[in-house]
């Protein structure tokens, strides 16, 4: 299947939902996809998410049939606790390095079984679960993980921080621990590249004015995200941090950062409105006695049934819009005070919350700079991968043979992600088509 | 006697930490007809679907039931390792003791242990009168129809026809470009639509695997997904005739937005003052070679009013949605206008501004800061003339003032609504629209480019305003999906369709109204209907619809699901 011009096989970096996209649209045309994703498993931010805005659609039930797909496909080789370590040649013949981590588990030996992390004495705090959940040291992701391997955390793990303990060792039924793994390398060679890296959250130490880190009950909005998940820590039930009471006065803050050049970034995180109004939403169902409040620049909800669905949340689930900044927020008798200006009705509001939830910034991944590096990329002023063009290549860059997907290029949601992957993946197809790869042609 | 073998996932603790699956295990050994019975960790894991081959083999099994997750996660990993096995895939049933089972009855595990037992039996009886059926082929045929000559059409085209598959593309209008041609500048950059899209028209128009209508639009459509039969008439001329039928296998809608009627802004004097125009007429105007003029005098307007939501966000007297681009092109055009006239002011009304894309959010803040676009939060309550002005009356929500304003002219941001005939080219492709006439996407998060009917895709404004970045991801989106169905070699189809006992079907008829596929018809010659597999979508409405029981679904008999409901022992 070499085509003659360049190899017809697709390198995808990121399996979130937009490198899933642009894999399997790849793979689905007839084409080989190596597919590269730095965390354990599959699936990328929407596998931590509860529900999505405007449906309310389970994110797990409509994502995992997608991640089960990734994970089977004959054509997809699937690569993840690793990452593109260096890239030479150009569109055509790419020869990518891949740097495989030490997961101190032999995938090969490993079943899933599970028995390691149900047994690891070791606890720690969960990134998944954006630290409102705890893990253990040899963990994976989620139950529903593709694949369904573990990792050993060094940080946390007791034989690596002690010397002692090799509890999983001992227990695992196919010997497939091995503390002595190293890192390893896998060359490939691919004739085109998609970039899905995603996005990540502003950085909730750098925000001390809102008490982000320091009073328990100021959330961000993926832990509350976790929060609201049947299969987050509380199993779905909206429980305060510091004293496990159900808050009965949620203030929410839009724009933490977005659209603010002075501390933050300047540009409009495009799906915090969305996110925000879904938040309260759920939250009015879970606790129908509860008040939600949302402080809030502007309301932007221009996707389909978005401007809908924000009417619903005003008017049916009766979330409290107010526009304005929030100038404070401080800890007081157990509640969290929030202080504002409603520039509606020019006054100032102070709320005693009981639980406060930051829309804050979506930056790039942290790793786009040195990945931007390794392909020969570049970044725009705010970090995220520039596109060639605007208007009419925003999935093209300036390299031939590379291309963008998802919210590397910039913030966007799971529709525009996916809309945007697949036109990565038509990029791609093209090319390889036009090398003479591929199935049959004409009628 | 069938030799049936259940094989009971504990999923980690999804399902074991729940139910107790030895106990489902022990209870379904004793059941009719059930060969062979066991449990493992993870079903769908490698090993375990080793076990399941092996089982096959080892106890000459003829049927398999799996309970484990809902069939949406893996029962194609089943079927998968089923047909490895040497078996029919459709003999492979799933039995749902997690979705349906484990997860929603946690606090009740003794009951949960018998309902799995449940569900797995009804699934045993079902897999007891499965057939071994197999995978139905059909024909495919390799070239696209795309409708819509605009920049989605074109994008969409280009990217179908470059990968090397003949294209139909078909433009109700004599000129490609759709509204982008119209533009005398795009944000964020202000290049001219025409200079924009000249080198996609002068692509579409040279390729050669691209064959362009013109004037001409969709007449009629049969067929299903790869084998559609489509025929085009001249556009707009309600008597002619209808083309010779082309043969495409998939189908791309990209018939892009109208604007909201100007008639029926009666309130904002549209159509009455004539210094009152669109958005879309703005942009003429701007790009005139004679400069700005407005249109009552001629003269160049010093204070420029926009309104911004005309009939968007309000659904008392227009459109409860947001058309989504209306925000960024009113920024643009009051920069627009500020270039050509730099004494000039310019007022912008608005709800809230929607500056969500890459660079969008510091355009707004330039228009404001260095261009001094004044930018009024509030919405228009009365446009009248006074004295060669067009007087605007508002609020300002902000400071709780009335805003008056002699202006110039006024430019309204009219609402995005789905192109003229969208619903009517919807009814005759059959095609799901939304209450406006917007198509319907497949599901809203993970299938933004796919219609409800499979081979039809969909581009751009057709399915909700987008602007152009937007509009040319999901183009390729929608590309890509054509590039993949063109490239299987032959196209599958699932067996398990409707099937007509014609021994005691009575030729009335019934099912062919009841079925909404229109797969059926009648055979005048023996009397009966008969079903076309490749339109049946096993729906079912024929079964429910037949009097005389004659209408099945091939795995989903009437028997089985008696059957199924008689081993409930709850």
């Amino acid at each position: 299947m070499d085509g003659q011009n360049g190899i017809p096989r697709a390198l995808v970096i990121g399996a979130g939902i937009a490198g899933m996209q642009a894999a399997l649209d790849i793979a689905n045309a007839g084409f080989e996809v190596v597919l590269v994703e730095r965390q354990p498993s599959i699936g990328g931010h929407m596998l931590q998410l509860s529900e999505t805005f405007p449906t309310l659609d389970c994110a797990q039930c409509i994502l995992t049939p997608r991640t089960v797909e990734v994970g089977q496909h004959p054509r997809i080789r699937l690569y993840t606790y690793a990452e593109v370590d260096r890239v030479e040649g150009k569109a055509g013949r790419f020869r990518v390095r891949i740097r495989r981590l030490p997961a101190y588990v032999n995938w090969d030996l490993c079943t899933g079984c599970g028995l390691c992390q149900e047994k690891c004495p070791a606890k720690t705090s969960s990134e998944f679960e954006g630290g409102v959940g705890l893990r253990k040291a040899i963990y994976t992701l989620s139950p529903q993980a593709v694949p369904k391997k573990p990792v050993i955390d060094p940080a946390s793990c007791i034989y690596f921080l002690r010397g002692k303990c090799r509890a999983c060792e001992k227990l695992c039924p196919t010997k497939a621990i091995d503390f002595e793994q190293r890192e390893t390398f896998v060359e490939e060679e691919v004739g085109a590249i998609v970039v899905a890296t995603g996005f990540d959250l502003y950085p909730s130490a750098e925000l001390g004015e809102y008490g982000a880190g320091k009073i328990p009950d100021v959330l961000t909005g993926l832990q509350f995200e976790r929060l609201l998940s049947a299969s987050g820590p509380t199993a779905g039930q909206i429980l305060r941090p510091s004293d496990g009471r159900i808050p009965k006065e949620v203030v929410f803050i839009q724009c933490v950062r977005s659209r603010d050049p002075e501390r933050g970034v300047p540009y409009c995180s495009r799906i915090c409105c969305m996110y925000t109004a879904k938040h309260a939403t759920l939250y009015k169902h879970r606790v129908p006695d509860g008040q939600a409040y949302i402080f809030y620049i502007d309301i932007r909800s221009a996707g389909k049934n978005y401007e809908e669905f924000i009417r619903r949340a005003m008017e049916e689930d009766g979330v409290l819009y107010i526009r304005g900044k929030v100038s404070r927020v401080f800890a007081q008798d157990g509640k969290v005070v929030v202080w504002g200006a409603d520039t509606l009705s020019g006054r100032p509001v102070e709320i005693a919350a009981d639980l406060v939830v930051l829309a804050t910034a979506l930056v790039p991944d942290p790793d786009a700079h040195r990945l931007a590096e390794v392909l020969g990329l570049e970044l725009d002023a705010d970090g995220f991968f520039r596109e060639q063009e605007a208007n009419l290549r925003p999935m093209e860059t300036d390299r031939p043979g590379i291309f963008l997907a998802g919210a590397a290029q910039s913030p966007k949601d799971i529709p525009d992600a996916v809309a945007q992957a697949g036109g990565a993946a038509a990029k791609v197809l093209t090319l390889f088509r036009k090398w003479g790869g591929g199935g049959p042609s004409g009628r | 006697m069938r030799r049936i073998g259940v094989f009971i996932c504990h999923c980690g603790f999804n399902i074991a930490g729940t139910v107790d699956v030895e106990t489902v295990a022990e209870a379904l050994r004793k059941y009719p007809q059930v060969a062979y019975a066991i449990t493992y960790k993870y079903m769908c894991s490698q090993p375990g679907q080793d076990l399941i081959r092996q089982a096959i083999a080892e106890h000459n099994l003829d049927g398999v039931v799996v309970a484990a997750c809902s069939p949406a996660m893996h029962e194609a990993t089943f079927r998968k390792a089923t047909a490895s096995a040497g078996l029919s895939p459709y003999v492979c049933e799933i039995a749902n003791i997690r979705e349906q089972c484990s997860w929603v009855h946690q606090a009740r595990p003794d009951q949960a242990t018998v309902k799995a037992a449940d569900i797995t039996r009804t699934m045993v009886e079902k897999a007891v009168r499965d057939e071994p059926l197999e995978a139905l082929s059909m024909p495919l045929t390799r070239r696209a129809l795309v409708i819509g000559g605009g920049l989605a059409g074109m994008e969409a085209a280009l990217e179908v026809a470059e990968a090397g598959y003949p294209v139909v593309l078909v433009e109700r209008s004599d000129c490609l470009g759709g509204k982008v041609a119209k533009l005398s500048g795009v944000y964020l950059n202000f290049s001219a639509g025409p200079e924009l899209i000249a080198e996609r028209i002068r692509a579409v128009r040279g390729h050669p695997k691209i064959e362009l209508h013109l004037s001409t639009e969709v007449a009629s459509l049969e067929g299903y997904v790869g084998n559609f039969r489509v025929r085009l008439k001249p556009a707009g001329r309600p008597d002619s005739e209808a083309g010779e039928p082309l043969e495409v296998g998939a189908i791309i809608i990209a018939t892009g937005f109208d604007l909201y009627p100007m008639a029926l802004l009666g309130e904002y004097g549209a159509g009455r003052y004539p210094d009152v125009v669109s958005g879309l007429d703005f942009e003429r105007m701007l790009a005139s070679p004679d400069g700005l003029r407005r249109p009552s005098d001629g003269t160049i307007p010093k204070e420029v009013v926009f309104v911004q939501c005309v009939r968007s966000r309000d659904p008392e007297r227009g459109l409860p949605y947001c058309s989504r681009i209306c925000c960024m092109y009113t920024a643009k055009q009051a920069r627009l206008y500020k270039r050509l006239v730099p004494d000039g002011q310019a007022y912008v009304f608005y709800i809230d501004i929607r500056s969500a894309g890459k660079g969008y959010e510091e355009f707004v803040q330039e228009a404001m800061q260095e261009d001094g676009i004044l930018y009024l939060r509030g919405r228009v309550a009365r446009v009248f003339p006074q004295g060669g002005k067009t007087v605007v009356w508002g609020a300002d929500t902000l400071t709780g003032k009335v805003v008056e304003i002699p202006a110039d002219l006024v430019v309204l941001a009219t609402a995005a609504v789905p192109s003229e005939g969208a619903m009517e080219l919807a009814q005759r492709l059959r095609v799901a629209t939304d209450p406006y006439g917007f198509f319907s996407e497949a599901h809203p998060k993970l299938r933004p480019v796919e219609s409800l009917t499979a081979g039809i895709y969909l581009a751009g404004a057709a399915q909700a305003p987008r602007d152009i970045p937007d509009t040319i991801a999901m183009a390729g989106g929608a590309a890509a999906k054509v590039l993949a169905l063109f490239s299987q070699e032959k196209m599958t189809q699932e067996p398990t369709v409707a099937y007509v006992i014609e021994e005691i079907c009575s030729g009335c008829g019934v099912c062919i109204s009841a079925c909404p596929y229109e797969a059926r018809s009648i055979d005048e010659r023996r009397g009966v209907a008969v079903v076309n597999p490749a339109l049946c979508q096993n729906c079912g409405a024929c079964v429910a619809a037949c009097p005389n029981k004659a209408a099945q679904i091939r795995n989903w008999t009437a028997d089985q699901v008696i059957a199924m409901i008689e081993a409930l022992e709850l």
